[in-house]
């Protein structure tokens, strides 16, 4: 069974009396282990097909099937609690609680699942230290670099041991050094069994990824693998 | 996502914006101050009357009183001899629900002790009186049935006699001494306790530690409910009768001689209607079937108190409920400017797998808390308040804090903090996660 699996994913959106087709017949499969990166330029619909892959939304017509589980009427808190157990987001802008220090930001995930008060510090710590984060703990987000926050940010995605991370953007707020370091922890995730999307418009961005979807005006216009050099089959 | 945390989040979130958490308790803390305080207040009017109640004779007290007889009853009237020591001592024999029976006669006379001399009230009595009218000694003892069998010349004395009479003596010196009723003399044997309004006790306090003897005229000024009891002369009702009243009637005799008062004092309460009963049945015997007689009763007036208290603690229970509502309306003002505020925050939670509820439960607890913190304020500032009044208005009721009043001031703080988060929470907690993730 396929880790993700859409079929004639559509999603509409209503705007006053004007309809949009954000999403226009969507066929994906993605296996359990899969480096992807979503490729496509602001409003082709590459993030609400992201929005739909990470549980928070659902599709208006297809069917939407996530870890076993179909999901194409799921009501919120079914969506919650799968986004809790078996996804992890890094987003563009960090999306960091500035009130809390590394630990608690880390640890926020896991707050939602039920787990013990020192066994969410424990396994926060942990994390924090395999991102190289270990002596920034009692750290507020405002007094860490862009490049921490975004350690930070992946730290709190992989917390709860997520089957699927996605990165919206993951080094659009970063400079070119720190970008790389970031997107080599994505391939090192990868390397380490991971299933990870990237979501982005930057095709070098896309490149490291083993498979690239591009997306334009809410379908999948093509599909190549860039280990493999240039585009090998049209969807 | 279990209370704990969610508590401590919200303790978290309102330490983060201080100023604007006090702002929103401000409401609360208003109006728990000012339940509190009314509380008080009606706490202390109602000690204060219970106590005056106490004083009187409580709702055991029954009076017989006269009565016309109604017009076409007039031939009959003269069956009756009228309200004499028939009647207590038949109340004596034939109604048992009645605890104590003090029949009294009373007159003005001319007292005298030493070079001192003035008109007083004097009272005749069975020694149930001391119990009905609940008289405290000082010292020596009250009079005995012994002293009203013999017609002895023994007499009990109020505390203000013994001032003026003896004003350099105290009540123990006293004990022994001689007074005269016109001319009559009488030996002291107990003089009572010193009856006092609360406010008075107080001000003796104050006066003490501050090493003055004279009491502020405005205090002595004042109408005292104590004053005739602290003014008492007593003594037993057959030598009042021989020495002073008998010979003045053609048909003299004890017995057929009518009393000024007859009071009673019913034993047990639980039987109060029962006891009632007797007493009529047995005055319609000594009176011959005679309707001149009336029980007169505390408990209408009582009743009467009691519904004047609790318009008290309901008006002023509702002015503060008001105040209570108006700082709950700030509250949800508030939760809801920082829900606008936090629309990102609560985005990344629901991102990384809060549900509706957990996010739902964090406001509420949050307003919840805000609402308790302020209650927790307000019974400091309430109970400073009801030590503000005690200084700046005294009066013979102090208000103070009862435990409930704390318990029902909580309650009612948090019962403002859940319903004035229930509003935002659901707001908070209907919040989609994509578009509250982009919101700036």
């Amino acid at each position: 069974m396929s880790l993700v699996l859409l079929e004639k994913v559509a999603k509409t959106y209503r705007i006053g009396d004007q309809e949009i087709r954000a999403l226009d017949g969507v066929d994906l499969r993605i296996e359990e282990g899969e480096f992807l990166a979503i490729i496509g330029p602001s409003g082709s619909g590459k993030s609400t097909l992201m929005h739909l892959l990470g549980c928070l939304d659902t599709p208006s017509e297809g069917r939407m099937h996530l870890f076993g589980q179909d999901l194409t009427t799921a009501r919120s808190d079914t969506l919650a609690a799968v986004r809790n157990r078996e996804i992890g987001f890094v987003f563009q802008s960090f999306n960091l609680l500035p009130k809390l220090d590394v630990v608690r930001n880390i640890e926020l995930p896991l707050l939602y699942s039920g787990i013990p008060a020192a066994e969410r510090r424990r396994r926060a710590i942990e994390v924090a230290e395999s991102v190289g984060l270990g002596d920034r703990l009692a750290n507020r987000p405002t007094q860490l670099s862009g490049g921490q926050c975004q350690r930070v940010a992946i730290a709190r995605a992989l917390v709860n041991r997520p089957r699927i991370i996605f990165g919206d953007e993951p080094t659009g707020n970063l400079d070119s050094t720190t970008g790389e370091l970031v997107l080599e922890m994505f391939r090192q995730l990868n390397r380490e069994g991971r299933t990870v999307v990237l979501v982005t418009h930057d095709p070098d961005v896309a490149g490291i990824a083993r498979r690239v979807i591009e997306i334009r005006d809410g379908r999948i216009k093509r599909e190549y693998f860039p280990e493999s050099a240039p585009p090998s089959r049209q969807p | 996502m279990n209370l704990w945390i969610t508590l401590e989040t919200g303790l978290r979130e309102i330490l983060a914006h201080k100023f604007r958490s006090i702002l929103s308790m401000l409401g609360i803390v208003l109006g728990v101050s000012s339940l509190i305080a009314t509380m008080g207040l009606t706490n202390g009017i109602e000690h204060g009357t219970r106590v005056f109640m106490e004083q009187i004779g409580g709702l055991e007290l029954v009076s017989i009183i006269q009565k016309e007889v109604s017009a076409d009853r007039m031939d009959f009237s003269a069956l009756s001899p009228g309200r004499t020591i028939r009647d207590a001592e038949a109340l004596r024999v034939s109604a048992p629900l009645v605890g104590y029976i003090s029949p009294e006669m009373g007159f003005g006379a001319f007292i005298a002790a030493g070079p001192i001399s003035d008109r007083k009230a004097i009272l005749g009595v069975w020694p149930d009186h001391f119990v009905v009218a609940r008289h405290d000694l000082n010292v020596g003892r009250f009079l005995t049935q012994l002293d009203v069998d013999n017609a002895t010349h023994a007499m009990v004395i109020g505390d203000d006699i013994v001032q003026k009479f003896w004003p350099a003596l105290t009540p123990a010196q006293v004990l022994g001494r001689t007074i005269t009723i016109n001319q009559v003399p009488f030996r002291v044997v107990g003089v009572c306790k010193r009856y006092e309004r609360e406010q008075e006790k107080r001000m003796q306090e104050i006066l003490k530690s501050r090493n003055k003897a004279q009491p502020p005229k405005s205090a002595t000024l004042r109408w005292d409910p104590f004053r005739r009891k602290n003014e008492s002369i007593i003594i037993p009702l057959t030598t009042l009768f021989y020495e002073f009243k008998s010979g003045q009637l053609p048909d003299d005799s004890m017995a057929s001689t009518h009393i000024d008062t007859l009071n009673l004092r019913i034993e047990n309460l639980a039987y109060y209607r029962q006891a009632l009963d007797q007493i009529r049945s047995t005055l319609n015997g000594t009176h011959r079937g005679v309707d001149d007689f009336d029980l007169q009763t505390r408990d209408e007036w009582f009743e009467r108190m009691e519904t004047s208290i609790s318009a008290t603690r309901l008006s002023g229970g509702l002015i503060a409920i008001i105040s209570l509502v108006v700082g709950g309306i700030g509250i949800t003002n508030i939760m809801l400017a920082s829900i606008s505020e936090r629309v990102r925050e609560i985005g990344i939670r629901l991102a990384v797998g809060a549900r509706g509820r957990d996010i739902f439960l964090q406001i509420l607890v949050e307003s919840v808390s805000v609402a308790f913190i302020g209650g927790l304020i307000g019974i400091v500032a309430g109970y400073g308040l009801i030590q503000l009044l005690i200084v700046i208005a005294p009066s013979e009721n102090i208000p103070f804090m009862s435990v409930e009043s704390v318990i029902i001031s909580v309650a009612f703080a948090v019962l403002a903090g859940i319903i004035s988060g229930i509003y935002p929470a659901l707001r908070a907690s209907k919040l989609d996660p994509i578009s509250a993730l982009r919101y700036e």
